[in-house]
């Protein structure tokens, strides 16, 4: 995946071209508006990263250029999170934005779901290891043995087992196993983590459910 | 209201000048209607008189010879240019004529001999150049002659410079009255609202810092009162609202105080000598959770701060009741059953709500009431529709809350026990964003704690369908 970060800031351009790099992603960095606008129209980029505040050419200005001539899809930062920056961003033709401070994690999710292309096909067998998810008959069993698990936790070990090898935080779990969209004070992600793995991981030698320290956790066969 | 702001004083100053020289004019009008009625009945009169003397000389011969032969004396006699004297016979050349006026005289019918004469007899024209001219027709008998006609007249130009002079001294006295009455008005009104300035001048010299001070009633006119009561009204609310918003912002830089000083001493005492990765790693961790303790709070702040009702309502739903109790027993089934508590969630009906809004409100009741619940017990999430809306319960049992403490739950910062024991876990702003978000939605919301169960309770207006 090829992506253009535009960030002015210096330590946000650093930390976002090494930690997608180390991704294992292509990435190209602008430090102004203007260099930025230049390298989008020059180069073909999967996805663009695009900070709103900048000095000479502000994200909107880059953004209203841009999609005169390319509809990359663009994922805007920003400092601000009123409503009417929101919808100035959507109007202009941004794709996704992400307020500051996000998680990483997070934004990696968004950008994985930017490029995605076409709506992906909902797999009726899922199999990582020795496990099997049976998704239509919400049955899940581990070298053989049948594991009984409650709605939320199928839901939970469904979205790990469709997002492998992917660091996901805490709050897109909670988004998008119980529909909370904000930041909840409570530790309830790791409480029912915890429990899944109970049921999951304990009982067998090859653990699935890793903790991501500080970010949230990955479901991989590797450790 | 877009319009330049006037002068009360200027303006009930010329309403008095109005009122003043209608008021004058008006007597004026009818003082000069009476003089001219008089003047005229005068002028009448005189006529009458000179016709009727007329009547008696002219029955001597000797006149009609002396008027022959001398009419100057009869020209004299008549004093003036405004009168117009003529006798003679009818249809032949007149005996006498007095006009040295030359004014065209109007055809009269002669008052009969046996007639006495009257001033109804009087006859009016509108004259020359508008003067009025007053004329009398008569026949006399003068014996030898048979009968004459007399035609006596006046041009009333003396009567009219007389009433015209009455008419601009009205106008004048009436110009100067309203000069006078609009001065008199603008000094007495300036004088009158010299208090509003006073109190203006109080008001200007309040500000921030000397919040507590309030606008003085005394010796203020009877109708400023309820200004003043407004005023300082006003300036209760604003002194309250602002210690409240100081308060707030020494609690958050308080708030703000743990976790900066967990980054900064666990970040500058690794740093004091080479460490093995694994520290690093977990130090880095351990900042992750402060910073993200931090980027929690700021959330919540700015939740608090941006309470813009308009677009939070605009995305209202009609979310089932059922559903969102179930979801909720859902997402804290985990929680709960760590804390060895029971989630008993049931209900029906309708909530209007912004569901994103409702979801935090009930998640942050929900997870006090966990947080503070004594083990092996239940937690009951509930709602019971009604004709105006649909209540919410969120009730567990625990340590009763004293009543001193349940009207500052709401409150942001304020916790029941002063110790930062749990902090970790909550910083004082859930329960106030409870109270924000059923401001948004124009609902209501309480709580109760009695004998081991603390209840907290919303109540949402249900959908008011309008223009249908």
């Amino acid at each position: 995946m090829n992506i253009l970060v535009v960030e002015d800031e210096p330590k946000a351009g650093n930390y976002l071209l090494n930690g997608l790099q180390e991704l294992g992603y292509s990435v190209s960095l602008a430090r102004n508006g203007v260099d930025g606008l230049h390298l989008a129209l020059e180069t073909s980029f999967d996805v663009i990263v695009l900070d709103v505040m900048m000095p000479k050419m502000d994200g909107w200005e880059v953004l209203r250029r841009l999609r005169k001539e390319a509809d990359t899809p663009v994922l805007f930062l920003s400092a601000r999170d009123d409503i009417a920056d929101r919808i100035k961003g959507l109007e202009l033709g941004a794709d996704d934005y992400l307020i500051k401070p996000f998680s990483f994690a997070e934004l990696v999710a968004r950008l994985r779901t930017l490029t995605r292309r076409g709506p992906s096909r909902e797999e009726e067998q899922l199999q990582v290891a020795d496990l099997q998810i049976d998704v239509l008959k919400r049955r899940v069993t581990r070298a053989g043995v049948r594991i009984t698990l409650t709605n939320k936790e199928f839901a939970l070990l469904h979205l790990f087992a469709t997002h492998q090898d992917q660091v996901l935080s805490r709050s897109l779990i909670a988004s998008r196993v119980w529909d909370m969209n904000f930041d909840s004070d409570t530790n309830v992600v790791d409480v029912a983590v915890r429990r899944l793995r109970l049921k999951v991981d304990d009982p067998f030698q090859l653990k699935l459910i890793h903790s991501v320290r500080g970010i949230g956790y990955r479901f991989d066969t590797q450790p | 209201m877009s319009r330049r702001a006037h002068s009360l004083t200027l303006r009930l100053a010329l309403l008095f000048a109005l009122l003043a020289f209608a008021s004058v004019i008006t007597l004026g009008v009818c003082l000069y209607r009476e003089l001219e009625r008089e003047l005229i009945r005068r002028d009448d009169a005189a006529l009458v008189t000179r016709v009727d003397q007329l009547r008696t000389f002219l029955n001597d011969s000797n006149t009609l010879d002396l008027i022959k032969s001398k009419p100057a004396l009869f020209q004299n006699m008549l004093g003036n240019r405004e009168s117009v004297l003529m006798i003679g016979t009818a249809g032949k050349k007149p005996l006498l004529v007095v006009n040295p006026g030359n004014l065209d005289l109007p055809n009269l019918a002669p008052v009969t001999m046996d007639h006495p004469l009257v001033l109804a007899d009087v006859q009016h024209f509108s004259g020359v150049d508008g003067v009025p001219f007053a004329a009398l027709a008569a026949t006399i008998d003068s014996g030898d002659l048979g009968s004459l006609q007399v035609v006596a007249g006046r041009l009333m130009t003396e009567r009219t410079s007389v009433l015209a002079n009455y008419r601009l001294r009205v106008y004048f006295l009436a110009g100067v009255a309203a000069l006078l009455l609009a001065l008199c008005g603008y000094l007495l009104l300036y004088r009158g609202l010299l208090p509003l300035r006073h109190l203006a001048k109080h008001a200007h010299g309040i500000g921030v810092g000397n919040l507590t001070e309030r606008l003085d009633s005394q010796g203020a006119p009877l109708e400023v009162l309820p200004m003043i009561d407004a005023f300082n009204g006003v300036l209760d609310r604003l002194a309250k609202g602002f210690v409240q918003l100081g308060q707030v912002s020494t609690d958050m830089a308080h708030e703000l105080r743990t976790p900066i000083n967990n980054l900064l001493g666990e970040t500058q005492v690794a740093l004091q000598q080479s460490r093995s990765v694994e520290a690093y790693q977990q130090l880095l961790a351990s900042n992750v959770e402060e910073l993200e303790r931090l980027a929690r709070m700021l959330d919540n702040m700015l939740f608090l701060a941006r309470t813009d009702p308009a677009s939070a309502l605009r995305q209202r739903q009609e979310l089932d009741a059922a559903d969102e109790m179930e979801r909720m027993a859902d997402y804290f089934e985990g929680l709960a059953a760590d804390a060895g508590i029971s989630i008993n969630a049931h209900g029906s009906g309708v909530i209007w709500a912004e569901p994103m809004l409702l979801r935090r409100a009930l998640a942050n009741l929900c997870s006090n009431a966990i947080k503070y619940g004594a083990p092996d017990s239940e937690l009951v999430v509930s709602a019971t529709p009604s004709s105006e809306g649909i209540s919410l319960r969120v009730s567990n049992h625990g340590a009763t809350i004293a009543p001193e403490h349940l009207p500052k739950l709401f409150d942001r910062f304020y916790r029941v026990d002063e110790s930062r024991e749990r902090s970790a876990q909550s910083n004082g702003l859930g329960l106030s964003i409870v109270a924000t978000i059923m401001q948004l939605h124009s609902g209501r919301y309480g709580v109760t704690s009695e004998n081991g169960v603390t209840c907290f309770e919303l109540f949402f207006p249900g959908r008011v369908l309008e223009g249908r």
